[in-house]
């Protein structure tokens, strides 16, 4: 398993990332809105081309998929903002997506949280003083068999244990 | 697993494209748009008496049948936002054979004529995302999507659309606002999908599952389909030892679902109460064990197959604690668009918290009935309408329970 | 609702009564045809129905659960019951729900006394809330912008004000943020709202969330007295209300006009009265005396107007001349007209004050040949130089929704426009080629083919939208083809321009050729009265700029203005300080020591329109009533009546003893007057010779860059820059250069630039920006401190400048701050 994909700037200059997005990233989104018949469709996949390039939402980037996609601001800010998955503030380098939700709890998910709030000495919504890691106690993942669960960046691991915790953050550096 | 008929598929031989084709993958697809006629399959799918998988179990066949054959520009788009809690069948089925999924879409759009298909994928589902987007690929350069498929007049390109994270999404007409590239909210309906869906054009929405039987009932039939169960994917979790996906017929018994299949409980516990079709739907209680797992047994007994996400709950679960993290979910992923579901999520949900915290007065349980009551069949649409029922059962069957936090005999998470 | 065909009429049974309505009538729309009250908050008539806030539940019989009535279409059989027990403790549960959150802090909101929620509360609302939780809480309200403050306590997410951005105004103003509970109304990151039409969100607003920050807190709405009137400041003439209160307008509201604005404004007409009750406004006469202006008595100032009109006339009636008439009511014009073509005697009469000497527009007519609402109901449209909302903002509502309806929208323009995101095609041409683009769709309609173009045509380039001429125009060709009746709307911007004739006439050819009809965007204010009731010139008569040139040789000794200010309106300065100069007497009638009041030598206070009684017509030629709302300052007068007073000094009378005498006289002239009917097309003006040659020839852009004076719905005037908020919305003075160009010569954005043509200089702000082209500039009209027609044009024509930074920005842009 690998975590994200980071398209986009490397080898870019600086001015054309105060510019919001890279010219790569302008190109990759346009090539995303020839996959549907009207362009604001590429909008939420842009806005993930975007954040994994800016590593959040910031107003350049929001301003940057609205030039791109000739939209207007407030429509791509507004989206942005209805769905958990885009970050409008700034990110640890992983998140980890600790799911609460009835399965997880049910196999003890909530002692999984406390322990994962001591490591990381965080709470849920919070990122970490050195930037490395973004808690987020989120709704079923979908992996409810795997439970208590947990996303961290691409990457999900089933089964939690308190006491694996500390061997599994350590993976991400 | 031997006889199953969808999972069977979900081994690491088949993921591939070789692999899947060998044991017959695509077979079905090249019936369909060869030997058949779209009025022939949609009536194998009527005939099959298959409804969709994603909660609401419209027929199949007629969702296909409204379609009108004359417009020039329609759609298919696959609802893979599997957020439902409790329910894991269709990333299941995504992980295990993405071209069983292909296959069932391929059918589909060549039978109502689109000529492009979505897949709504919601966005945790990463390694579904990587291995559609693989398959994809593999069946274009196969000649099994893109132009002139199969050799034959139909042509369909496949997209995977990433979803951002909201349930409400998994709602139809909120998908198709969300695949606009807008906020998912729900549209008014009428008009519906078929009619006016993805660009108002007439668009096909089924989920991932029902897609993915499909390919099993043109391939062997409706009649011999129906035999077979019909097959049905049943997601276990929560309180049971052996949780996972069991395809086994519609219409079997909680009890044997859970004790016979998924292992039964923990050594010890005590069976306390079920969702038979993810959160969404009414808790069955212990007299309830032996409830068939059909729509019409399902809604005798006061609840609904939604999913077929059974969500097990032991004695070990505090049932305040259960129902107060079911409301926060509906709280946390309502849309926003109409008051009550807005507003009464989020009240219902203070109540809860402050009886978890000691704080609960005699009264709040008739407030908390009657906030239930106001929003109850006012909702614009069924994810605020799902609050109530839990809500007033739990009030009624496990009173108890929440005397006990009244009177503070019991404490939070304790 | 339902197309226009199946107007089947329906019969359903609505609280025991028998109702029938058209087939497509929702339930809500039948009961309440029946007189049957249902609460509604989300539901707004002009848009389509949502079925969010659910307070207009109903039960029908059959049906498994209660329906939302304003989103249910009326069927026959159907029985509806809205008034039994169920359906008011679902609308008790709604308004609980709804106030659960909301502050109630009723004694201090602005809406209170006209609070959809209030009352409805009222009506159908608990007692007293069951709710002991804490209530959401934000300390503050929000300030988006100069003119609008938000509560987001107070909202109840309703999306009015979300759904008329997107639907009405098509500007995508305010939008919801967030989601569930934590569902907000905003902008992006709070940034000021970029709208001109944002006081309708207020006036929808079912609760005190969005106020005007210019009227919050100064009056309950029934210490109020509505007067009806129009606004007169665009032409379009919207029915406004203006709120008095203590013998000072306190607010404006749109008043519903079915043909005209419908029950909208834009936000010159809700916010653009506060100048009537300036400090600065002129309460008595002034007269020059040794060099400098001073008071005086009226019978002073008319003395010695009288004495000069005497002497000038002496030389001849031609010694005199009189200009304007933008500012002026109907009446106004009319007894002007008959001062100076009665008693003066001058055929020297012209209210087409900032038309360039010579340019296409004095040689048609002005305004729409369509009314209002038949524009709306176009096919479509195609704006042609014409940057719609910043002009006639409320003909683009009428625009946007015949685009709902599935019209479409073509933009010629010599740069980027505001309304571009809803064009079927967009063609962005350099200017003084929109012509030659004209021309080329005229060739490919006319052919019904892709017109062969000159290869350079096919490159692609900052030409049109990004792609080439050749697909631009096959498009926009195309577009028109399948059109019944385009309505092609050509602006100033494209008129004034040195090739307006051979655009207004490619534009011409190009309507004969697909049916269509052309309308000249031209004229503000009562342009339309004025030319309409005699202020053009009569036989002989010089227009404007001949009025000028003759004034500069000393063939005009009394120049008498009023209703206009030419020193600021004229398209070349010089041409009127070298008038002025020329001239012996120069007489104003003003309302503020505007830069022509400040040189006249004779200064008559005037009423402002809102301060006067009469009439006014407007951009279809509609007349249009008002009523004095306030009274006006000092010994300011009515020009109507100042114009009888210098009459009968004259020895003449053209006194009228009431209103309806004056109209009786006025109909003298035109017979078809009524109030709100729209009078029939004055003749089209005779061409007037005397004017350049109009270049054919797109400017060299090598010699520096070419301006363009656009006009701005948002500018600092004499009446705008006085009102509050207005100014802050429209920022300071500014230029805007294309980013290309900008890189080019060093500007940032912000930063201090100057302008120089010739020997004159202009310095103003830089903004970077694609409204124009590489190769232009462009400058805003409508500022007082900044004199856009002080940079001279060339012997083409065409205004070139030389761009240099003075100073890079220094602070930011303190926009939307209190």
């Amino acid at each position: 398993m690998s975590s994200g994909e980071r398209g986009g700037w490397v080898g870019e200059d600086e001015s054309a990332r105060a510019a919001g997005l890279s010219a790569a990233a302008r190109e990759r989104i346009r090539g995303l809105s020839r996959l549907y018949d009207r362009r604001q469709s590429a909008l939420i996949p842009a806005l993930f081309v975007a954040q994994e390039e800016a590593g959040y939402l910031s107003p350049e980037a929001l301003e940057a998929v609205a030039e791109t996609l000739d939209l207007p601001l407030s429509e791509v800010t507004s989206v942005a903002s209805f769905y958990t998955l885009f970050y409008l503030e700034p990110v640890g380098r992983h998140v980890i997506q600790l799911c609460t939700n009835l399965s997880c709890m049910i196999c003890g998910c909530g002692d999984v949280a406390r322990r994962m709030q001591e490591i990381l000495g965080v709470g849920p919504g919070e990122t970490t003083p050195d930037g490395r890691f973004t808690l987020r106690a989120v709704e079923c993942l979908g992996a409810c068999e795997e439970a208590p669960v947990m996303l961290v960046d691409e990457d999900r691991w089933p089964r939690l244990r308190p006491e694996a915790l500390p061997g599994l953050l350590e993976r991400y550096p | 697993m031997s006889d199953s008929i969808l999972l069977r598929w979900t081994s690491e031989a088949t993921r591939g494209l070789e692999g899947y084709r060998a044991a017959g993958g695509y077979q079905a697809a090249r019936r369909a748009l060869t030997e058949l006629t779209p009025d022939q399959v949609i009536a194998m799918l009527a005939d099959s008496g298959l409804r969709g998988k994603g909660g609401a179990g419209f027929p199949t066949g007629q969702k296909w049948k409204f379609i009108p054959r004359e417009a020039p520009v329609k759609y298919v788009v696959v609802n893979a936002d599997e957020g439902e809690p409790g329910t894991f069948k269709d990333r299941t089925l995504m992980e295990g054979c993405p071209h069983l999924l292909l296959e069932g879409i391929v059918i589909a759009a060549a039978t109502i004529g689109a000529r492009r298909a979505y897949i709504y994928l919601r966005r945790e589902f990463h390694r579904c995302r990587h291995l559609l987007e693989e398959a994809i690929a593999e069946a274009r350069r196969a000649g099994l999507i893109g132009d002139r498929l199969l050799g034959t007049e139909h042509s369909v390109e496949i997209v995977v659309h990433s979803g951002a994270g909201a349930y409400i999404a998994g709602e139809e007409s909120a998908l198709l606002e969300s695949l606009e590239g807008r906020r998912a909210l729900p549209r008014l309906r009428p008009p519906f999908p078929a009619q006016s869906g993805l660009y108002g054009k007439p668009t096909l929405v089924n989920n991932v599952e029902t897609l993915c039987h499909v390919p099993a009932i043109v391939g062997l039939g409706p009649q011999r389909y129906k035999e077979l169960g019909p097959p049905t994917l049943f997601s276990v979790s929560g309180a049971v030892r052996r949780p996972g996906v069991y395809e086994l017929p519609l219409g079997v018994t909680l009890r044997t679902l859970i004790f016979d299949h998924a292992g039964g409980l923990a050594p010890g516990r005590r069976f306390k109460a079920a969702f038979p079709g993810g959160s969404s739907s009414t808790l069955l209680c212990e007299s309830d064990l032996d409830v068939r797992l059909d729509y019409d047994s399902l809604r005798g007994a006061g609840s609904m197959m939604g999913s077929a996400a059974v969500i097990v709950l032991d004695d070990a679960s505090d049932m305040v604690e259960v129902i107060a993290r079911a409301v926060e979910f509906y709280r946390d992923e309502s849309c926003g668009k109409c008051t009550p579901c807005r507003e009464g999520t989020v009240w219902i949900g203070q109540i809860l918290e402050r009886i978890l915290h000691g704080g609960g007065r005699e009264e709040d349980l008739g407030l908390l009935e009657s906030i239930a009551a106001g929003m109850t069949g006012t909702c614009f649409c069924p994810l605020g309408e799902s609050v109530p029922p839990n809500l007033v059962l739990s009030l009624r069957r496990f009173r108890e329970e929440y005397g006990r936090r009244l009177s503070g005999e019991a404490r939070h998470g304790g | 609702m339902a197309a226009e065909a199946s107007r089947r009429m329906i019969k359903l049974e609505i609280d025991g009564l028998e109702v029938a309505v058209p087939a497509g009538t929702t339930v809500y729309q039948a009961a309440r045809a029946a007189g049957i009250d249902i609460p509604i908050f989300c539901y707004h008539d002009r848009m389509p129905p949502l079925g969010a806030c659910r307070m207009c539940l109903v039960r029908v019989e059959k049906m498994p659960k209660l329906a939302a009535s304003c989103t249910l279409e009326a069927a026959d059989g159907m029985v509806v019951d809205t008034k039994g027990a169920e359906v008011v403790a679902a609308q008790r549960a709604v308004l609980e729900l709804l106030l659960a959150n909301h502050p109630l802090d009723c004694p201090i909101c602005d809406k209170g006394g006209e609070c959809p929620l209030q009352d409805q509360t009222f009506r159908y609302g608990p007692a007293r809330s069951r709710f002991v939780e804490t209530k959401r809480d934000f300390a503050k309200p929000i300030p988006l912008g100069p003119l609008l403050a938000l509560d987001r306590e107070r909202c109840i997410a309703c999306w009015r004000c979300v759904r008329f951005g997107e639907i009405v105004a098509g500007d995508d103003a305010l939008k919801g943020f967030a989601r569930g509970f934590a569902s907000e109304v905003g902008t992006p990151h709070a940034a000021p709202v970029e709208s001109k039409f944002i006081g309708n969100t207020m006036a929808i607003c079912p609760v005190g969330a969005l106020t005007s920050r210019s009227y919050r807190f100064r009056a309950r709405p029934w210490d109020n007295r509505p007067i009806p009137s129009t606004c007169t400041y665009c032409g379009v003439g919207c029915a406004t209300w203006l709120d008095v209160r203590g013998g000072k307008i306190v607010r404006a509201r749109a008043r519903e006009a079915a043909g005209i604005n419908d029950v909208w404004l834009c936000d010159l007409g809700f916010f653009g009265h506060d100048y009537v009750g300036s400090e600065e406004r002129l309460r008595t006469p002034l007269v020059r005396r040794n060099g400098d202006l001073g008071e005086a008595t009226w019978d002073e100032a008319l003395g010695l107007l009288s004495a000069w009109l005497r002497y000038a006339t002496e030389g001849g009636p031609g010694r005199v001349a009189f200009l304007g008439g933008r500012r002026l009511t109907n009446e106004d014009a009319f007894v002007a007209a008959r001062l100076f073509g009665e008693v003066v005697g001058t055929p020297h009469l012209d209210h087409r004050v900032d038309a360039p000497s010579g340019s296409v527009g004095l040689d048609v007519r002005w305004g729409l040949c369509t009314t209002l609402k038949e524009l709306g109901q176009a096919d479509a449209l195609v704006l042609v130089g014409c940057d719609i909302t910043e002009e006639y903002p409320v003909v683009w509502l009428r625009i946007k929704a015949a685009l709902d309806r599935g019209a479409s929208l073509l933009v010629l323009h010599p740069g980027r426009v505001e309304v571009r995101r809803h064009a079927g095609s967009e063609l962005v041409v350099e200017h003084g080629r929109l012509g030659e683009a004209v021309s080329l769709m005229a060739g490919a309609v006319e052919a019904a083919r892709t017109p062969t173009l000159p290869p350079q045509h096919g490159a692609a380039g900052p030409g049109v939208g990004g792609g080439t001429w050749r697909d631009g125009i096959a498009g926009a060709a195309g577009l028109l083809s399948s059109s019944r009746r385009p309505h092609f709307i050509v602006g100033r911007l494209a008129l004034d321009a040195p090739d307006g004739r051979a655009t207004l006439e490619a534009c011409a050819r190009l309507s004969a050729a697909c049916g269509g009809v052309v309308h000249v965007a031209r004229g503000r204010g009562n342009d339309f009265g004025a030319q309409r009731f005699g202020l053009l010139p009569g036989d002989g008569g010089l227009d404007a700029g001949g009025i000028l040139r003759a004034a500069a040789a000393g063939e005009i000794d009394l120049l008498y203005v009023a209703g206009c200010d030419p020193a600021t309106a004229v398209s070349d300065r010089e041409a009127w300080e070298a008038a002025r100069r020329g001239v012996g007497l120069l007489v104003v009638h003003e309302s503020f020591m505007s830069a022509t009041a400040q040189a006249a030598d004779v200064v008559l206070p005037t009423l402002v329109l809102p301060e006067k009684g009469g009439t006014v017509t407007n951009i279809e030629g509609r007349v249009l009533p008002l009523q004095p709302a306030v009274k006006g300052p000092g010994r300011a007068r009515g020009d109507a009546e100042i114009f009888a007073l210098v009459a009968s000094r004259m020895g003449a009378t053209i006194t009228y003893g009431t209103s309806d005498e004056l109209l009786d006289g006025m109909r003298a002239a035109v017979p078809e007057l009524a109030v709100g009917e729209v009078l029939p097309p004055p003749p089209a003006p005779a061409p007037i010779g005397g004017g350049e040659p109009p270049a054919q020839e797109p400017p060299a852009q090598e010699q520096g860059l070419v301006l363009l004076r656009v006009d701005r719905l948002f500018a600092a005037g004499s009446m705008s820059g006085r009102c509050r908020g207005l100014a802050g919305v429209a920022g300071p003075p500014h230029c805007v250069v294309h980013p290309s160009d900008a890189a080019r010569l060093g500007v940032e954005d912000g930063a201090l630039v100057e302008l120089a043509a010739g020997d004159a200089l202009l310095a103003v702000v830089a903004r970077v920006g694609d409204a124009t082209l590489p190769g232009q500039v462009l400058l805003p009209r409508g500022y007082d401190a900044l004199p856009v027609n002080g940079l001279p044009a060339g012997a083409d024509g065409w205004t070139r400048v030389a761009l240099r930074p003075l100073r890079p920005r220094t602070a930011p842009r303190a926009e939307g701050s209190p």
